[in-house]
């Protein structure tokens, strides 16, 4: 092993809660691996974009609020969610490119004794694995090389774009997440939609319009031969997965595509057993596929 | 250097119902040189009737944006060794969402009527009209003013992907150059007409606008600019503002996100009772959220605090625009 | 076929034909633009560094007046250039009213930036877009006032019927289809023609078809061989780097690192008009003091925050298509073609000789800028004559009843572009074209003389020649460029005739037209404008006097 990493850990909000599995899974693929993370007690939800249409400066401190803590921890951000990701490292960039913004919200933070000194980074557990971490490392560990499994590495948004705010990989030719499913010995397709929209946004606001948009990623990703999908980001989990049914009836076409938490790919591949991973607390069945192992 | 050019062929001339078919032209690329020269180059020494829109070849008037190597970019300043380096290859296709013409030409006219429908134009009252444009103002409109409607925002835009009726990011970010400049007399009407169905709520946040805008308009903050405004003239009947709504006091009340209650408070009682049998499922699994039973985080107070102040902040603001 | 009745058709989309459109607009006029390209794609959007007008305390438009004189070299008619500089400051209200914003200053009024050849800092700016957003405005200003656009439509012909225009016919170019656009009154503002240069900062749509279309009405252009050289050009492409950059105190070095200016204009350096800069640098490049064909523009010592705040669009340009970022190196630039001071002639108010027609901006010669234009002078021209030609269009309109449309029009242009279309194993348009560009780039540039002239001249009657057994591999209606093509190279043929026989002819050197052989300038002889008639398919050339009021002419230095 290398050196010792260790993160100030942020589930986000729904992986506390309806995609918990992702969270418990990170927990033991983190042991496994030998990753710290350590709780962050106080931090709130990051407003997962809706808090930036509400109010832009009560948005920039109450992630300046998060970062606080982590910077007091003395350790970057590790979340497991791309629009926590999105959120906190856009009112970072924002706030580190704009010493005036910055000193704005320290006013604010003030009020309830807090100041964030611009010190932290963010980063995607796909991030941590792919770079601090290392691809080869994780392959050492690999005991179930997932050979059966062809893998359509959904990226969507949040781990890709604004790519100024993010700059981890490139958004119009993404790799790490193609690459890591390889190094679990995987098979990766590549398919038209990986970095384009789940449609989780406007799931409450105009339902239609995402649906739509899960079918349809659904199906390019099922075209191109994919038997399972993964997927960084809980929002992307659960529009694929949850409303996969709904999604199959707005497009018209029956689809049944299991669809994996990265962590559940890589806890898999680490021996993990389905029931550790949580994968019967998914809607879309991944049993039949998990039969060859 | 000889580079390979897949070029997406149609016209409608050819007989019976054409389709589209890709077309190779080895072109002799020299360093510097934009995919707008190469094609001009194709057109004029290897075949003529290659169609596509050009103008003034520096990134200002908009017309050749089309479709390179699957994301839709202005061709006259992107240099081809670079962008072959990069991706490995050199496809150029039309704009996406947009009817083809003719090869890489598109039909505009929706683009240009979802323009029109937002009223681009100032609309000064009696008393805005005089409003002093100051540095800080003019600051506040400045990147929407950059935009150059080449339509790459929306042949990227996933929702207009999905829905045709969808104002879609450059109108929007244009509605903004209006709502946001000082001197225009129509914002709350503006913002009412926005905040209808298939208007700026309909957003995915998919940042594609952002990320692929060749001028930085930055269209998805214009679009956050907009609802901020709509929500702050108290135009909150419609799911899109309940939505923020609900998340903002779910995270002031708990620090965290309580997505059963902002189904609940954005949708109302009637049509949540639609997503029951959804609901029964996902109990089932253990994934349905269940309302008003989420764990504050702790030292919530903090998080209160910092509302109260940005809440006080921000009606300073208001005051002072007033 | 349509034919359809508007009571004035605008024939192009820049500023000066929307600022036309909406000022007969606002008089009840029905009004249509039909443009080759949709508005906003107009060139006018590639103005970079500003439009001037006298709006500072100690400023005056009589000032301003004389500037533009000056620097026109007395070839300009000054009951025109009053009417310009007076009406300025309205005129930029008026766009500021319209939407229009432009840059601040720390107090909070309109600023403004030095520019060549002004004694003054009275050039009003949007950072280095200016072009952009004027154009804009007067884009949402034309949906505002219900002007019909007929975008992607090329006029073929004016239809003349009587000694009056009763209409154009136009080409669709998504259909293929001939249309009738049947009016009282015609507006042409087309703008310039760059695009017979090889090297110049014009779009590739510059290609001067209303000027074609004029000359083919029996109008005469006037002082066509008066053509702008912009000294700050990037080599190869011919992108403009604006004026604005020696503005904000770029400076301009030659391979030895001086600041040649210092030697040509002593007093104001850089920011001299730009006849005299651009004959700097290319004596610079001549006499071996360049670089790689080019000096170098640099502008470092402004430091990151100016250039990027106040010039970063063309910080954008350098570094794309250059590969130069200013911040950190000085870009080369060399002289290119940028602006016609020539065009239709016409009279203050926009009126052509020709009944119900008329001009403004770039096609048009008024003239306000004589032999050099001044830059912030053009943005100018296009919002205060194109409201004029509006305004007088709309009087004209009044007085006027609509005549019919005759019938032999539409079919003469059906059967001309038959005629192109059926005509098969002749040469390529562009082969053709670049030969002209050649030719107009090496004989008539910015150092003329009359052995060259007469090489350029003899190259485009033989190219005109061969223009007529042209034929195109696109046989297609919908969307055929190759067809739009051929109709330009057509207009631009004519145009460099025009050019070339006003350059030989006057034996002087004046503003932009210099000759090494007559290398004075001579106001007994050529104190006077430059007609070119088109009859019969034949040139013919005639001389009208320059209206001088306030300003005797004097010899010019900066």
């Amino acid at each position: 092993m290398v050196k010792e990493l260790k993160y100030a850990y942020y589930p986000g909000c729904v992986s506390q809660h309806m995609t918990k599995e992702a969270n418990d899974t990170t927990r033991k693929v983190a042991s496994i691996l030998g990753i710290g993370l350590h709780d962050m007690p106080k931090a709130s939800c990051c407003g997962a974009g809706l808090l930036t249409d509400y109010d832009y400066p009560l948005y920039l401190a109450i992630n300046a609020r998060i970062f606080a803590e982590a910077e007091s921890m003395g350790m970057d951000i590790l979340t497991i969610c791309s629009t926590c990701l999105m959120v906190m490292s856009t009112a970072n960039r924002d706030l580190l490119a704009d010493p005036k913004l910055l000193a704005e919200t320290n006013e604010v933070l003030a009020k309830a004794g807090l100041r964030y000194n611009g010190t932290i980074k963010i980063k995607q557990l796909l991030w941590v694995l792919a770079s601090d971490y290392g691809l080869d490392n994780l392959k050492k560990k690999v005991v179930k090389p997932l050979s059966w499994l062809k893998a359509a590495p959904f990226y969507g948004c949040h781990s890709l774009r604004p790519s100024d705010a993010l700059g981890f990989d490139d958004p119009d030719k993404p790799r790490s997440l193609d690459a890591l499913i390889e190094a679990l010995g995987a098979e990766s397709v590549d398919f038209r939609g990986k970095a384009r929209c789940c449609g989780f946004q406007v799931d409450i606001v105009a339902e239609q319009t995402a649906l739509n948009m899960t079918g349809r990623r659904l199906l390019e990703g099922k075209e191109q031969g994919a038997n399972c999908f993964v997927t960084p980001c809980p929002f992307c989990h659960v529009n694929l997965d949850n409303y996969q049914g709904l999604a199959e009836k707005a497009v018209g076409e029956k689809i049944q595509m299991p669809i994996f938490h990265l962590s559940q790919l890589v806890g898999l591949s680490l021996g993990m057993s389905p029931a550790e991973l949580g994968l019967g607390r998914h809607l879309v069945s991944p049993e039949k596929i998990l039969e060859g192992c | 250097m000889k580079i390979e050019f897949r070029i997406k062929r149609y016209n409608p001339d050819d007989g019976g119902s054409p389709e589209p078919y890709l077309q190779a032209y080895m072109v002799d690329v020299t360093e510097g040189m934009t995919v707008l020269e190469a094609l001009l180059k194709i057109s004029e020494e290897q075949d003529p009737t290659l169609a596509f829109r050009k103008s003034c070849r520096s990134a200002i008037c908009g017309s050749c944006a089309m479709t390179v190597n699957g994301t839709a970019r202005l061709t006259c300043n992107l240099q081809v060794l670079p962008e072959v380096e990069k991706m490995g290859s050199m496809t150029i296709e039309p704009l996406h969402n947009h009817r083809p013409v003719k090869d890489l030409v598109v039909d505009m006219t929706p683009f240009w009527n979802k323009i029109e429908k937002i009223s681009p134009y100032l609309m000064p009252s009696s008393t805005s009209g005089s409003n002093a444009v100051t540095a800080e103002a003019e600051e506040l409109i400045d990147q929407s003013q950059r935009c150059v409607m080449c339509g790459v925002c929306n042949a990227e835009c996933s929702s207009l992907e999905i829905d045709e009726r969808y104002a879609a990011p450059a109108a929007l970010a244009k509605a903004w150059r209006f709502v946001g400049d000082v001197r225009d007399g129509s914002v709350v009407k503006r913002l009412e007409r926005l905040s209808e169905e298939h208007g700026m709520w309909d957003c995915v946040r998919c940042v594609r606008c952002t990320q692929y805008c060749p001028k930085g308009v930055s269209p998805l903050k214009q679009i956050e600019r907009l609802r901020s405004e709509a929500m702050k003239a108290g135009i909150l009947d419609n799911h899109g503002a309940k939505h923020v709504e609900a998340m903002a006091g779910s995270v002031e009340k708990f620090g965290r996100l309580d997505e059963a209650a902002m189904t609940f408070k954005t949708l109302g009682f009637l049509k949540s009772l639609g997503k029951i049998p959804l609901g029964i499922r996902m109990e089932l699994h253990g994934k349905m959220p269940h309302p008003y039973i989420v764990a504050q985080i702790e030292a919530i107070e903090e998080v209160r605090e910092i509302y109260k102040e940005a809440g006080k902040k921000a009606g300073l603001k208001e005051k002072k625009k007033e | 076929m349509l034919l359809v009745f508007h009571d004035c058709i605008v024939i192009g989309a820049g500023l000066a034909g929307m600022r036309a459109a909406i000022e007969a607009a606002r008089s009840g006029l029905d009004v249509a633009v039909v443009t080759k390209i949709y508005p906003v794609r107009s060139h006018s959007v590639a103005a970079q560094g500003g439009i001037n007008a006298a709006l500072g305390k100690t400023d005056s438009w009589e000032a301003h007046m004389f500037d533009t004189v000056k620097g026109s070299d007395y070839l300009g008619d000054q009951d025109a250039i009053e009417v310009m500089c007076r009406q300025a400051p309205s005129d930029i209200l008026e766009l500021e009213k319209m939407g229009a914003v432009f840059s601040r200053s720390a107090e909070g009024m309109i600023a403004q930036r030095p520019f060549g050849g002004a004694g003054y800092p009275r050039t009003c700016y949007l950072a280095d877009r200016t072009g952009h957003g004027m154009l804009h405005v007067m884009y949402e200003q034309l949906l505002k006032h219900g002007i019909f656009i007929y975008d992607e439509w090329h006029v073929l012909k004016l239809v003349v019927e009587d000694g009056e225009v009763r209409g154009v016919v136009a080409l669709e170019l998504d259909t293929g289809k001939l249309h009738r656009l049947h009016s009282k009154a015609v507006i042409v503002a087309t703008g310039g023609y760059g695009r017979v240069y090889r090297t110049t900062t014009n779009a590739l749509s510059s290609t001067g078809d209303g000027m074609g279309l004029a000359l083919d009405a029996g109008l005469p252009l006037m002082d066509m061989e008066f053509v702008q050289f912009h000294p700050t050009v990037l080599p190869r492409t011919g992108i403009l780097m604006t004026e604005g950059a020696r503005g904000e105190g770029g400076f301009l070095l030659n391979s030895k690192g001086e600041r040649f200016m210092e030697k040509y204009a002593p007093s104001v350096k850089e920011l001299a008009s730009r006849d005299v800069v651009s004959r700097a640098e290319q004596t610079e490049i001549e006499e071996g003091r360049g670089v790689d064909g080019c000096v170098l523009l640099d502008l470092r010592h402004l430091g990151a925050e100016k250039i990027k705040s106040r010039l970063s669009q063309i910080r954008g340009l350098a570094m794309d298509f250059a590969g130069v970022d200013p911040v950190v190196s000085p870009v080369p630039v060399k002289p290119g073609a940028h602006y016609s001071m020539g065009g239709i002639a016409v009279d203050k108010d926009g009126q052509t000789a020709l009944p119900g027609l008329f001009a403004a901006g770039e096609s048009a010669c008024v003239s306000v800028h004589g032999a050099n234009r001044l830059g912030g002078n053009s943005l100018l021209e296009t919002i205060v004559f194109g409201r004029r030609a509006g305004a007088s269009v709309a009087r004209y309109c009044e007085a006027t009843e609509a005549k019919p449309f005759p019938d032999s029009a539409l079919k003469d242009a059906c059967h001309s572009v038959a005629m192109v279309l059926k005509r098969s194993g002749g040469e390529s348009i562009y082969a053709i074209r670049k030969e002209m560009n050649d030719a107009m780039e090496d004989f008539c540039g910015i150092f003329r003389n009359s052995v060259r002239l007469k090489k350029g001249y003899e190259k485009i009657r033989e190219l005109r020649e061969r223009y007529k057994k042209a034929a195109l591999t696109d046989k297609s209606e919908c969307f055929n460029n190759e067809l739009l093509g051929y109709f330009e190279l057509g207009q631009m043929l004519d145009i460099s005739e025009c050019i070339l026989l006003g350059a030989m002819n006057r034996e002087e050197s004046r503003g932009s037209h210099s000759r090494t052989d007559f290398p004075k300038r001579d106001d007994e002889k050529w104190l006077r404008h430059t007609l070119v008639y088109k009859e019969n398919g034949e040139f013919r050339l005639d001389y009208r006097n320059v209206s001088i009021t306030k300003f005797k002419p004097q010899e010019r230095k900066y």
